[in-house]
C-alpha cells in the first residue's frame, strides 16, 4: 500500500470511531436517562460500571435490562469514559481501594467527602431533594432520555 | 363478493381488529397485538380501554415491592406528569398528552418487557398490552 493511502485509510477508520463514539454518547444519554439523569461515567471506575451493567434485569430495584447490541455499546462508552479510563478523572479514583468495586457514586469516597450535608440522616424523605441520586436538584441538568 | 351479509361481517370486524388512534405507526402496533390476542384466544374480538384502564390501576402484589402498580411512577391519572423512583419526571402516557406514546415498536416492547416485570412479575400478554394502549388513547 503506497504511503498516501495508507495515510486515507487510517483517517477514514479515525473519523468512523470518532462517529461511532460520538453516538456511543448519545445512546447512553438516551438510555440512562429515560429513568434517572445521564450520571457521568468518569465518577466511577470502569469495573463499577461492568459490575452495574452485567445486572440490568435487576437495576436498584427496576427491570432495566436492554437487548446485547445497545448493551454493548453502552458498555464500550463507560469502558472508554471511566473514571480509571485513559484521560479519565483521577480525583474521582481518590480514597477508592482496589479492592472496593461500588456499584453507586453516593459510595465513591470523594462523593463522601465533598456531600458531608447530604449523608444527614431525612435525605430523600422529604419535599426537598428526593434521594441522594438525584443530582439535578442542585447541579444543573444532563439531558433528555427515554 | 357472494353475499351481502359476509361483506357486512367484514366491513364491522375490520375496525373493531384494527382501531385508530390517530397514528398510523401506533395504529400498526395495536393491529399486531390484535393479531397475537386473536391467535390465543379465538373469541377475541377487541381492545377495551376500561380493562386497560383497571390493569394501569391494579396492584397485583406480585412484583417489586417498590413498583406495586403502574400509578407508583405514573399517578393515579395518565394526563399527569409521573416521576421515577430516581426523580425524574415522566412525560404524561395518555397519548392526548404526549402524542408520540406508543409509536415506536422496540421501544413500546422493551417498556412492556420492564415494567410488567416490575410491576406484576411477569410478562404481560397480547391483550393487556393492546387495552393498555387503548386505554392511553382514551385519555
Amino acid at each position: 500500500m503506497k504511503p498516501i493511502h495508507f495515510l486515507a485509510v487510517v483517517i477514514a477508520l479515525a473519523a468512523f470511531t470518532g462517529a461511532a463514539r460520538a453516538d456511543d454518547a448519545k445512546t447512553y444519554t438516551n438510555e440512562c436517562a429515560a429513568c434517572h439523569m445521564a450520571y457521568p461515567a468518569q465518577l466511577m471506575p470502569a469495573r463499577s460500571w461492568r459490575a452495574i451493567t452485567a445486572h440490568l434485569a435487576q437495576h436498584f430495584g427496576e427491570d432495566a435490562s436492554l437487548d446485547p447490541a445497545t448493551l454493548a455499546i453502552i458498555t464500550r462508552y463507560l469502558d472508554a469514559n471511566a473514571a480509571d479510563a485513559r484521560g479519565g478523572n483521577r480525583g474521582a479514583m481518590r480514597g477508592l481501594r482496589g479492592s472496593d468495586t461500588p456499584e453507586r457514586i453516593t459510595d465513591m469516597p470523594f462523593w463522601r467527602r465533598i456531600h458531608r450535608d447530604l449523608l444527614r440522616p431525612g435525605i430523600g424523605t422529604g419535599p426537598g431533594i428526593r434521594s441522594a441520586a438525584d443530582c439535578q436538584r442542585c447541579h444543573n441538568g444532563n439531558g433528555e432520555g427515554d | 363478493m357472494k353475499s351481502p351479509l359476509l361483506l357486512l361481517a367484514l366491513l364491522l370486524a375490520v375496525p373493531a381488529l384494527a382501531a385508530t388512534t390517530g397514528n398510523p405507526a401506533r395504529d400498526a402496533i395495536l393491529s399486531g397485538y390484535a393479531a397475537q390476542a386473536k391467535q390465543a384466544n379465538p373469541g377475541f374480538t377487541s381492545f377495551s380501554a376500561a380493562a386497560g384502564g383497571a390493569f394501569f390501576r391494579a396492584h397485583p402484589g406480585t412484583g417489586n415491592a417498590d413498583t406495586p402498580s403502574c400509578t407508583t411512577c405514573h399517578t393515579n391519572s395518565p394526563r399527569n406528569i409521573g416521576h421515577t423512583r430516581a426523580g425524574k419526571d415522566l412525560r404524561p402516557m395518555a397519548i392526548s398528552r404526549t402524542p408520540r406514546r406508543f409509536t415506536e415498536p422496540a421501544k413500546v416492547e422493551k417498556w412492556f418487557a420492564r415494567n410488567c416485570h416490575t410491576v406484576y412479575g411477569r410478562t404481560c400478554t397480547a391483550q393487556e398490552k393492546g387495552d393498555f394502549i387503548t386505554f392511553m388513547a382514551s385519555q
